[in-house]
């Protein structure tokens, strides 16, 4: 990329001009210039002025995941057409959400590898190729969602449960950090977060009875700087929320990206289910702090409040939940939020300052609850837990959504959420904790075909909670939503389609039959005044753009 | 009709837990599974539940999502019990099914297997009461069966081809497909109605619906295909296009047709 052009992006955008007038002059540039230069924390913290690029998994700090380019739009979208495919070689199911820095892509790969592209060709730079133990300990597939960089230097999560640091110029291990042992049921397969000088990073293994926990690494050197645990230890507060020691191997992993808010200072991270995840007789109390949202102070790791969205969770409600902060008009004023599509079917919208509940609404199928008290905490329907014989609860384990990015427009205030309204039967079951071993104490069984469930995508107004169109999909969807200027939602589905709607009505752009499931959110990115968007499909990922001139 | 359902399930029990594998030999791969008592199937459940039902599912029905297979019929990668074995100690390489851990005993992998092995049903194991010869002589003549199901390359479109129905439904599930059609339709055999933006209407099979398209086959085995944006209404019809037999053919004319439908696997 040319970073003259990349610096003045933002002034252009910024003044109502669009990046192809600077596209056309550039065209005539016999230079090329050499791509990629160092990520400073300066250019993360105001990343969404620079738009052509795409540097830490949800975009920006605040995980919106909505861009300022606005070269494709309404307008013009339908006119899409595809640039290049990168074909991922060991074949997997692609999680990934490239990352883009001036020209260069970043693209993790399953099982735990890395490639580096051109981003204008998709042709390849380096690869990394993560070497695995035979005996992994992993609950749901080989994946990996993203890379961090700061720097000069990648920071990916692996399956065996290392954090490592790669050149990316190179693709050359700088570092490699065991997190925790795999063997013990760890295992990484999130992006990382840059916090100033620091890695933030969680850890999964949720169904293996780790206790979860939030990492800060020093950059240079892969050195643990903090530990937070997701689950008190003795006589800390919170701690008496378990029974006997059902702490120990209560669960609670951290294992998607979370937000930062820079003048907060604040962490924003999800938790996931306290284990075992379907029998609760075995931890009673609240579980703390299973299923919530955790504000970690950013230089200690300390903290400074939690939400809890399911206490005492006996369905798998993971709430790690990508938290998008924005700043919004609420009853007359300008609140600093966190909104959260929550994985029990319920709308959360939180002050960001504080963690104060300030709406909340289901906004999927749901009968676990009968709705939320003022302060947000569930008012359970009895007589819905687990049973040995079985019983049928919406939404089910999948969850009315899950781990895949919702999105959020600055341009139209809405929230956006890939949800599902279903319903499956949950059963019970009775088991010991074993180090290493699945420690989940029952599933779940569905009664009807999916086809036979519904699946939207949903926006919603944070500042009441409620739905505000809906766009129906089919089956369920795990793909990731992306906004931009251009008025647009651009999301996939299960049945193979990439698609693009109208962010104020949900209305239908355009759409392209990619063949294979989606199970990434899109993003997108500009190089050389030409804005592309990307989505990996099955095994490939695609890069789109408007025709040429 | 409850005779044979009893019968059925007397049956089925008993090859479940009896009659499975009589092994002899000392190579396990020669013998086949030695862990195949009652008290091993029911280990080989709770190892499933807890190790494989994730992806699999509670019911091992499998998973689309996951792309975890059926369990409960033939099986793809493996047609022998040394098959499953293998597959369970190794793993498939390529895909999310991952190998046991290295230090569970193989004496556990059997019963794993000899769990696998209770979901399927064994023909070898099952005395029907009815006639599989009268039951093929029904299918095509007064069932007529073959005017809408497929066996071999013989007979209709407009219902699901029949040649290997015996691998994936036991002879109780096929009892309640003759009698109770309408109790579970796969959405593969959905009726749909549509009228598209001219107002014009059709009705047929759902080959296949996604986010943006449906396709139908109607009545004449016309295939018709539809972006979603050029329908006014997309309705479906509740009940099965197959009729119930329960006025049309007698017990024990069920019965043969059970028996019937029961033999139809590869290997004949």
């Amino acid at each position: 990329m040319n970073r003259s052009i990349a610096l003045l992006a933002p002034l252009f955008l910024g003044l109502g001009l669009t990046l192809p007038v600077l596209a056309q002059e550039d065209e005539f540039q016999t230079v090329i210039t050499p791509a990629f230069s160092p990520v400073t924390w300066e250019r993360l913290i105001n990343a969404e002025d620079e738009p052509e690029n795409w540097m830490m998994y949800s975009g920006t700090l605040d995980s919106q995941r909505y861009s300022r380019l606005d070269q494709i739009d309404k307008s013009n979208v339908a006119e899409l057409e595809m640039k290049w495919s990168y074909q991922i070689p060991v074949i997997d199911r692609a999680e990934t959400v490239p990352t883009v820095v001036d020209g260069i892509m970043f693209i993790t790969e399953a099982p735990s590898n890395l490639t580096a592209v051109d981003a204008r060709t998709g042709r390849v730079y380096w690869r990394y190729d993560h070497e695995l133990p035979d005996d992994l300990r992993i609950c749901c597939g080989r994946n990996n969602r993203g890379v961090a960089i700061l720097g000069e230097t990648l920071f990916m999560s692996t399956l065996d449960a290392h954090l490592v640091a790669i050149d990316a110029r190179t693709g050359n291990v700088l570092w490699d950090t065991e997190v925790a042992d795999y063997e013990a049921g760890y295992s990484k397969t999130a992006a990382p977060l840059i916090v100033k000088d620091k890695v933030v990073t969680g850890i999964a293994g949720g169904e293996f009875g780790i206790r979860g926990f939030i990492d800060a690494y020093d950059p240079a050197t892969g050195e643990l700087e903090w530990r937070t645990y997701a689950i008190p230890g003795p006589g800390e507060p919170g701690n008496d929320s378990w029974s006997g020691d059902s702490w120990k191997t209560g669960g609670a992993a951290t294992w998607i990206t979370g937000s930062y808010d820079p003048d907060l200072n604040l962490i924003y991270w999800g938790t996931g289910n306290p284990g075992p995840d379907w029998n609760g007789d075995v931890r009673l109390g609240d579980n703390l702090y299973s299923d919530s949202a955790l504000a970690l102070d950013g230089d200690t790791g300390e903290i400074a409040w939690h939400f809890q969205f399911t206490p005492h969770d006996v369905h798998d409600y993971d709430s790690i939940q990508v938290p998008i902060l924005a700043d919004i008009e609420y009853q007359g004023s300008t609140r600093k939020v966190m909104m959260w599509a929550n994985r029990n079917a319920f709308f959360y919208t939180i002050d960001r300052a504080t963690g104060e509940f300030l709406e909340g609404d289901a906004y999927a199928s749901q009968t676990w609850a009968q709705g939320l008290d003022p302060n947000g905490r569930p008012i359970r329907v009895p007589g819905m837990a687990p049973t040995y014989e079985g019983i049928l609860v919406s939404p089910p384990i999948v969850g009315a959504t899950n781990w895949y990015s919702p999105g959020y427009s600055q341009q139209t205030g809405l929230f956006y959420v890939t949800s599902f309204d279903g319903e499956q039967e949950f059963f019970k079951r009775d088991e010991d904790y074993e180090e290493g071993e699945r420690f989940t104490g029952g599933g779940g069984r569905y009664n009807q075909p999916m086809d036979a469930f519904h699946s939207s995508i949903r926006a919603i107004n944070p500042a009441t909670a409620q739905i505000e169109w809906e766009f129906p999909i089919m089956p369920r969807s795990s793909a990731g939503i992306t906004t931009t200027a251009g008025g647009i939602v651009f999301t996939g589905s299960a049945d193979g389609y990439f698609f693009a709607l109208d962010a104020a009505t949900g209305e239908e752009l355009w759409h392209i039959s990619l063949g294979a499931r989606v199970h990434a959110a899109p993003m997108t990115y500009a190089v050389d005044g030409k804005q592309f968007v990307t989505i990996a499909s099955g095994n490939v990922v695609y890069t789109f753009g408007l025709k040429d001139d | 009709m409850s005779s044979i359902s009893t019968q059925i399930k007397h049956l089925l029990a008993i090859a479940t837990y009896g009659l499975l594998f009589a092994a002899s030999g000392s190579n396990a791969e020669d013998a086949g599974n030695l862990y195949n008592t009652r008290f091993d199937i029911n280990a080989g459940l709770k190892y499933f539940e807890r190790q494989c039902s994730r992806c699999h599912g509670f019911d091992a029905k499998g998973n689309d999502e996951t792309g975890a297979p059926d369990l409960t019929g033939r099986l793809s990668r493996a047609s022998s019990d040394v098959g499953i074995f293998n597959i369970i100690r190794t793993g498939v390489p390529g895909t999310a099914m991952l190998p046991v851990a290295a230090d569970l005993p193989d004496s556990q992998v059997w019963q794993l297997v000899a769990y696998i092995g209770s979901l399927s049903t064994d023909p070898a194991n099952i005395d029907l009461p009815g006639s599989v010869v009268a039951g093929s002589r029904l299918f095509a003549n007064k069932g007529d069966c073959n005017s809408c199901h497929m066996i071999d390359g013989q007979g209709g479109r407009l219902g699901p081809d029949l040649s290997r129905v015996g691998e994936r439904r036991n002879p109780e599930e096929l009892l309640t497909d003759i009698l109770d059609p309408h109790q579970e339709v796969a959405p593969r055999w959905w009726t749909m109605r549509v009228t598209d933006n001219e107002g014009v209407t059709r009705e047929g099979l759902r080959m296949n619906e996604d986010s943006f398209s449906l396709r139908i086959m109607d009545a004449e085995s016309n295939l018709w295909s539809y972006p979603k944006r050029q329908l006014a209404s997309i309705e479906r019809v509740e009940e099965s296009t197959m009729p119930s037999y329960t006025q049309t053919l007698s017990d024990s004319e069920v019965d043969d047709l059970v028996a019937y439908l029961f033999s139809l696997r590869k290997e004949n």
